[in-house]
Parts: structure tokens; sequence; C-alpha cells
């Protein structure tokens, strides 16, 4: 398909080459507007992250080293992890294929497709919630990880992420008190047995 | 002689000189000033195929035939679907998703018990997780000159098409200077061999010229006009640049007011496919539509349109474009046009109002209209029509039981969690456009509010709990324009001292406006609002009795908050929209806005599952014929106006509204009207119970139904109901006691053990 505001090229004579380049700077002018037009922020009423300049898209440490490798560790030998659907596991492989990326929307995009099929799996949850913190959309990071914590089984290496992405996430948004607080509840995950569901 | 000569010609070049100069300008300008307005295209969600999905066979053909898909003896082609028995293979179509291109598959879909049991990949003969169809497109939003295209360019078309084209139409494009005189020596010939017109002497430049400016009438001043103006074409421009606007200009259909234009949309109205993957019987007979679209209608004239398919792959063979046994196993082909262009469907616009509606927040409507855009949406298209044929028949069966003549019904159905509307019904009947009550009519919304004042209630644990007492004896307020209002209950009868659990599922209306009295209206006015709907609200009393007057949506946007656990999302229908090069995307993705004190929205959510169970919506579960846990509350007006109900599953929510458009008495009441259409809908659904699983800061006890004080499981009267941490009874039964101090005992014991 080609542009809808192509304008056709002139052979020869009638079409001087002033009328030319004023029609080649509307077309850029009309271009620009739409541009313009569609690159405004989606109508939501919540906090919109700051455009992330291109030198600044590298993955941030921070998921990695603040929450998924401190839950592993908080976990070792403990696994509370429901029976997954095949297609949620493969939409979450989807996500971590274009985390690795550095594909933030395509990963959240890949998770939102999960959540229609099952909507309150705490690992997907937890894994929007950390593609949120990314994407420095830190309320949201938080509001998916409680969600998770929410849904989850309440222990173990997910209840570690979720409290961790909580913590870090409060941390940004200038609640300091909470975020240490959150800390402590992470450390909790492994105290507390699964009781029965 | 020579003077009158000189004179006629000098008069004759003194007219044609300007003459040609006006219809150079003419040409030049439309040509070069050639900006075609391209319709955006709006996009179902796309179907997704898993194992494990609970899927029926009748719904995936559905959802295949929306997609465009063709049922055949074989999926061997793209757009291409067999059905034996359980087992269907569909080969499915590349599509351009915002996330990137899927390539086309031959898929096979297992069905048993009304599931996906296997997909599997049948080329690579491989087992699939998961597997997406590409969506059906549910409508396009078109420029004001209703003109319908997708713009093509002449060196990604197939190659037979260009070849075909100028072999059927003009063999001589290449070479001539826009007017073929011995194409017209040659048709001239033909024609009278004939005795009637059978071919044409226009070169494919002289046809563009035609579909520009002229109209349709046959004389010789427009011969005239028409060949002097393909000259001025081909003058100033390149040939590519004439067959590049010919392809797109060229016209090629009608579908009611629209005209199709140019072979890339006439590709997907006839066949559902894009124009790259056509084979050569389609590219035929499009290229011998040409010659008159609505006289070739494959649609309305199947034989007429296949006699010329035919004759133009006679002459594809003749010129040497396709070998004798391609064209004869061309010829062989149905003509394997779609039974509905793809798009069509006027059942979507109610839905298309509200994607017009999201969007108006970030677009302008002149950019909907003419910059081509894709539009991804959240409809399915399978439950859009189970929506709209249950409000058409449940209506109609009001009817006929005697309801009033006029009667009218809206339906919204939306995914539970994410806030995605699936279905949106304005209008008892289909495909009528007009007044969209889903959206816009604003009623009274009566009982459906009473759970919010219950909600507030539960918010203060330290006061309130399910099994909390309340009155429900008479009561009458001095309303601000000096009136008394003494509200009764439907029944008409006072009902005593009840439980808030009873209160609610019952809907009395003098406990809940007891109990709104302790809560304050301003307070249920601002949780209407944290809920998601801000419209200016009178603080009067019979507000806590539903004197509010909210659109099905906004019903939806505060039952979805409830149904989802606290945790809010803004209702969507657009998930994005990308240009139509698949370039820049504009992404609306799921934001989760939970609300405070979600424990006390998870015992809600457990009271108006009890609703269902035992209260206002006790028939719910007979006109479903299913018994699973569904949460739900009836609603009606003042002198029988509006009939509501809204109800839900873990994944579906559903809001139906049903009344008068003139606000007149209607007779109906929640559960005998709008439960009704609810029921209509949701018994072709699958429904999965309800999630009672309480939230952190919320819990299960048994306690006794009499008196609320804790109990045991084995106590008579015992029933397990939750609490918010808190609010839990701290009196027990006699039953309990005794229970207790065995226990004691042996705790008392084992404390003693522990301590030696």
């Amino acid at each position: 398909m080609i542009e809808s505001n192509k304008a056709i090229r002139p052979k020869r004579g009638i079409a001087p080459a002033e009328r030319w380049q004023q029609l080649q700077y509307s077309f850029a002018l009309a271009l620009l507007a739409v541009l313009a037009a569609c690159a405004g922020p989606p109508p939501v009423k919540q906090e919109t992250p700051p455009p992330v300049p291109a030198e600044q898209q590298a993955i941030p440490a921070e998921v990695q080293k603040q929450v998924r490798e401190p839950a592993r560790r908080d976990s070792a030998g403990v696994q509370v992890y429901p029976l997954q659907n095949p297609a949620v596991k493969a939409l979450l492989a989807d996500a971590a294929k274009a985390e690795e990326r550095g594909d933030f929307d395509g990963a959240a995009s890949s998770l939102e497709r999960a959540m229609r099929i099952q909507p309150k799996d705490p690992e997907v949850l937890q894994s929007m919630a950390e593609i949120q913190l990314h994407k420095r959309a830190y309320q949201q990071a938080l509001n998916f990880a409680t969600r998770s914590y929410d849904d989850g089984a309440r222990v173990g290496e997910i209840c570690s992420r979720n409290w961790r992405t909580i913590s870090v996430a409060r941390g940004h948004l200038g609640d300091s008190g909470g975020a240490s607080q959150a800390e402590l509840r992470a450390s909790q995950c492994m105290n507390t047995k699964p009781t029965s569901y | 002689m020579w003077r009158l000569f000189l004179l006629v010609f000098g008069v004759f070049l003194g007219l044609l000189v300007p003459w040609t100069l006006y219809l150079d300008y003419q040409v030049s300008s439309e040509f070069e000033g050639r900006k075609w307005d391209l319709p955006s295209r709006v996009y179902a969600r796309p179907l997704e195929l898993f194992p494990g999905e609970r899927l029926s066979r009748a719904d995936l053909e559905q959802e295949l035939r929306f997609a465009g898909y063709r049922s055949a003896a074989a999926a061997d082609k793209p757009g291409q679907y067999h059905v034996s028995g359980q087992t269907i293979d569909i080969f499915r179509r590349s599509f351009q998703f915002p996330e990137g291109t899927e390539e086309p598959r031959l898929l096979r879909v297992s069905l048993a018990d009304d599931r996906v049991a296997e997909l599997t990949d049948l080329k690579a003969r491989q087992a699939m997780d998961i597997a997406r169809l590409d969506p059906a497109e549910i409508a396009s939003i078109y420029p004001l000159q209703k003109e319908d295209r997708t713009l093509v360019r002449a060196r990604d078309v197939p190659t037979l098409l260009l070849t075909g084209l100028q072999a059927v139409e003009d063999r001589h494009f290449k070479q001539h200077p826009g007017v073929d005189l011995s194409g017209i020596f040659r048709a001239l010939l033909a024609n009278l061999k004939a005795g009637k017109t059978v071919q044409g002497g226009s070169t494919l430049t002289q046809q563009l010229v035609k579909n520009y400016f002229l109209s349709g009438e046959r004389s010789v001043a427009r011969k005239f006009n028409e060949a002097i103006m393909a000259l001025l074409l081909e003058w100033h421009y390149e040939k590519a640049d004439i067959l590049d606007a010919y392809l797109n200009e060229i016209y090629l259909g009608q579908q009611g007011d629209l005209a199709v234009h140019g072979f890339g949309r006439a590709a997907m109205f006839y066949f559902g496919q894009p124009l790259e993957r056509l084979e050569p019987q389609h590219i035929a007979l499009l290229v011998g539509m040409v010659r008159g679209a609505s006289w070739y209608n494959p649609r309305h004239n199947p034989e007429r349109a296949l006699e010329r398919r035919n004759l133009v792959l006679d002459t594809f063979e003749e010129t040497g474009l396709l070998s004798t046994a391609e064209a004869k196993s061309a010829k062989a082909q149905p003509l394997d046009v779609t039974e509905t262009p793809q798009g069509s469907g006027s059942q979507y616009h109610a839905f298309i109002e509200l994607v017009r509606d999201q969007l108006a927040q970030t677009y302008r409507e002149s950019d909907l209209k003419s910059e081509g855009l894709r539009i991804f949406t959240t409809l399915s298209p399978v439950e859009q029509e189970k929506a709209q044929r249950a409000v058409t028949a449940g209506v109609d069966h009001l009817q006929q039981a005697g309801l009033p003549a006029g009667l009218q019904g809206a339906l919204v159905l939306a995914d539970t969690m994410s806030g995605e509307i699936r279905a949106l019904v304005g209008d008892r009947y289909p495909g009528r456009e007009g007044f969209n009550r889903a959206l816009n009519a604003r009623r009274q919304v009566g009982s459906v509010i009473k759970p919010l004042v219950y909600l507030l209630a539960l918010e203060h644990p330290e006061s309130y709990n399910l099994m909390t007492r309340i009155s429900d004896a008479p009561v009458v307020l001095r309303q601000p324009n000096g009136k008394q209002w003494a509200p009764t209950n439907y029944d008409g009868l006072s009902h005593g001292v009840v439980t808030l659990l009873h209160a609610l599922t019952r809907s009395y209306n003098q406990a809940t406006v007891r109990l709104g009295l302790q809560i304050g209206v301003n307070n249920l006015l601002h949780k209407l609002e944290q809920l998601g709907v801000s419209i200016p609200i009178d603080a009067v009393p019979s507000v806590f009795l539903g004197a509010v007057e909210l659109t099905p949506l906004e019903v939806t946007q505060i039952y979805q908050s409830i149904a989802a656990g606290g945790y809010s999302v803004p209702l969507r229908s657009v998930i994005a929209v990308q240009t139509s090069d698949g370039g820049e995307l504009v992404r609306y993705p799921m934001r989760l806005m939970p609300q405070t004190q979600r424990e006390a929205i998870g015992v809600l959510n457990y009271a108006l599952t009890q609703v269902v169970q035992q209260g206002t919506a006790k028939a719910l579960p007979g006109l479903l014929g299913n018994s699973a846990l569904i949460a739900g509350k009836t609603g009606t007006t003042n002198d029988r106006r509006d009939s509501w109900f809204v109800g839900y599953t873990r994944d579906r929510l559903g809001v139906a509204w049903v009344g008068l458009d003139d606000n007149g008495p209607a007779r109906v009441t929640g559960s005998n009207a709008a439960m009704r259409v609810w029921a209509e809908l949701f018994k072709d659904l699958p429904l999965e119970p309800v999630d009672l699983r309480m939230p952190d800061g919320a819990f299960w006890l048994w306690v006794d139904d009499e008196t609320g004080e804790l109990t045991a499981e084995t106590c008579p009267g015992a029933i397990e109901i939750p609490f918010v941490s808190g609010s839990e009874p701290t009196t027990s039964t006699e039953c309990l006691a005794a229970l207790d101090e065995d226990n004691d005992e042996s705790f008392w014991s084992k404390w003693i053990d522990r301590k030696q």
C-alpha cells in the first residue's frame, strides 16, 4: 500500500518547480499534522509515562536486580506455581522474548492476550507489573503487582516478586516508608506456609 | 474559397487552442492534486484458538464466516476452511497485527464437548499451544465522497493483472500517445462484423479520463474531449503513474451508496482476499468487470460474470499470458465470490459509534475518514450477533406476553476483568441506525444502585457486616421541595428487622433508605464518582433507591469495578490504531485503577451471588438452564418504567435495559423483562462461575443465620459468609461454645505439655 497523500510526479512542463516544492511542503505539513494528531497520548486519567529517549531504551537493570534475582534467592526450593494453561505459557514466553528485545509495548500486548485467556493468572499479572516498571509507569506497576498478590497464592517466589515490585514502585513514587514496608512483606513471603485454598 | 477555408480554420483554431488549454488545466489539476482519501478499516478482536478453550463448532464456523473465510472441499488456499465432523481445517490468511505480521498457516482444530481438544499446524505436523485468526473487518469509516478503496501500486500487484488488463483493454498501452488509432480501427471492424458494439477502442488512459471527469453519456463531443484529455495526460505524465492511477481509480462495484474503486478494494470486496493473493481466475473476473461492473456483477449475475471471466481467460491464453493447461484449470474453477462483502455489517454500527467516541478523544473525525487508519477493536462478532438476537427475541417475547408495543431494549456485554466491550446493542431491531440506547438512553437505574449503599456500609467494618440488623419499616422524609416522600416496598409490605444480606438480596426499599440515611447521600454520590461516573446528581434521599439517570454503558462501568473485585479498568472498545502502511501505532493499553477497600467489594460480590441464589433474581438459573454461580442485581423504577438487570460471571459482565423511549409506564420489572433479555444472551455463552476468593483483609466464617453469632459448620443454622476484617462477630452460639470447651481442654493440655 502507498501513502494516501502521495501526489503524482509530473513528467514535463506545466508544474513549475516551485509549485512542486510547495506541494511537497504542504504534504510535509499535512504529514506533520497527522503525526502530531496521532502522537497524542490516549485519553487516560492516570499517569502517562514520559517519552523515553532512544538511548535509554536499554532494558533497565532494576527489575532483574531488585525484583527477580532476590525473589529467586528467597524462594530457593519453594515453588508454588499453579498449573498453567499452555497457551498462557506460550504468551508469557513471547512476552519474555519481546522484553529481551526491549520491546515493552509488544510484551504488554502479549500479556494482555494472556489475560484474556486467564484473567487472574498471578504470573501474567506480575510480568505485566515488571513491564510497567521498565516503562517507568510506576503506578501501574504497583497496581498490577498488588492484583497479582491478591489473586495469587500469596506465598513463594511470585509473592516475593509482587512485594519487591511494590517496593521499587513506591520508592519511585516517593513513598519510602511504604517501600521498606513492602520490602519486609517480600521477606515474609517465604515464612508463611502455603495454606490450602 | 481559400478565404472561406482559412476563416473556418481560423475560427476552429481560435476555439480549439483555448479549449485545449482549458482541458489541460483540468487534467493536470485533477491528476496532480490527486489525494485519495482512504477510509479507515475497523477490525474485530481476533479469535484466539488454544487447547482447552470453550468453543462450539457452530461458533467457530460463524467466526470464520464473519472473518470472510469460505467453506471448501479442502482447505488448500488461504481464506478457506473445511469441516469434517468435529475437525475443522483452517487455512489462515496472513495478517498484519499491531505486533507484526503473522504468516499464512494451515491449522487443524479438533473439538470435543464444545472445547478445543487439539490444535495442530498441519504443514509442520506439530501441536500448537495457541494461534489466532485474522480478525473480521467489521466496518469502514468513509470519506465524504462515499468512495471505498484500498491503494495499490503497479509494482506490487500481480503481473497477470497488469499484462491481462493490457491484453483485454489496451494492447498498445506501452506505445500509444493516449489514443490508439489501430485499436479504434480494430474495434470498429469488430463492431461492424458483429452488427453491434462488442469492443471499445478506448485506451486505459481514456478510460481513466472517463472515470475522472466525464459522465457515462455516449456522444461524439464526449469522445473528442476524452481523446484530447488522454493525449494531454500522456504528454505530462509517465505511463507508470497513469497505470497506478488507473489501478486505484477504475470503478468496480457498488455497495449501497458506496462506490468501490480500484482493484485493491475490489479484491477484498468480492473475494475477501488481498490483491496479491488472487489467482488467475479471480484476476480474470476483475479484469472482465472493467467493461461493466454492474452488468457483470458476480453476486447478482453469476452466469453472465462466469461467461465474461472465461472469455477473458481465453484472451489470457491467446496472448500467451497463461498456458493452455493453466487457462483450462482456471476456467474449471467456480466464481469463488464471498457471500457478503467484508465489513458490510450494519449490525455493528452501535458498537462503531462507541469506537468513534473513544477515538474522538485522540483523532479528528476527518483523519478517521481520510487517513486509512487500521483500527483494532474489542468486539466479538459472535457475541455481538448473540446479543442482538437476545434483545430482539427477548423484547418480542415480552411484547407477546402483553407488555406494551414500542418496548425497546439495550444490552452491553463486557469482559469482566479487562473492561473490553465485546458486544453492544442499542435497538431491538437489528441493523437499525438511529437512537443508540446503550450509549445515549439516560434512564433512572432504580435498585441497580442499591449495592453501592451496602458497599458503603461494608466499608465501615466497625459498624456493619452482612449480618448487621436493620429495620425495614415505613420511613417518611421531607424532600428539598417540601414534599413528603414515603417509599414503599415492591410487595407493599414492611418486613421488620432483617439482616443487610436479606435486605439487599430481596431489594427492600425501606431498609435501604434507612441504611442510606446512616451512610449519607453525599457519600453515595462520591462512590459513584470513584467507580467512574461523574455526572451532576441532586443529593436527595431518593438517590438511595436509584433516582439517578445513567446510560447502560455507565452502569457497565460501575459494575465492572465490582465484578472485577475492585480492580477498575476504564471500559475500552479500541486496543490500537495503526497507520495504513502498518507503521506508527497508538495503543490504548489496559489500565488498572484499583478501588480502596477491595475487601468490602469482595464481600459485596458474595451478597450479589445471593441475589441470584435466594433473592429477586432467583428465577435466573431456571431461565439459563444452568446453576453456575452468577452474581446479579435487578432494578425497576417508579411506575415500572424501566427494567434493568446487571449480571456477571467470572468472565463476562452484561447490562440489560428494557423500557419505552417516551419514558412511559412499561409495566416492566427487573426480573420480568431485562433479566429475560440478559438470560437470552447468557444461556448461549460459556458460564464460568464467579470467583469468590476473598482478597487480603476479608475472610469466611461460619455464623448463625438468625443471630449472626459465630458458630461451627456442624451447628444448626450455620451459614458460611465473608467478613471484612474487623467486622467479624464477637459472640458465639451455644453450640460453638460447647464445642470449644472440648477443644479448650486439649489446647491447654498441649500447651502445658509443651511448657514442660
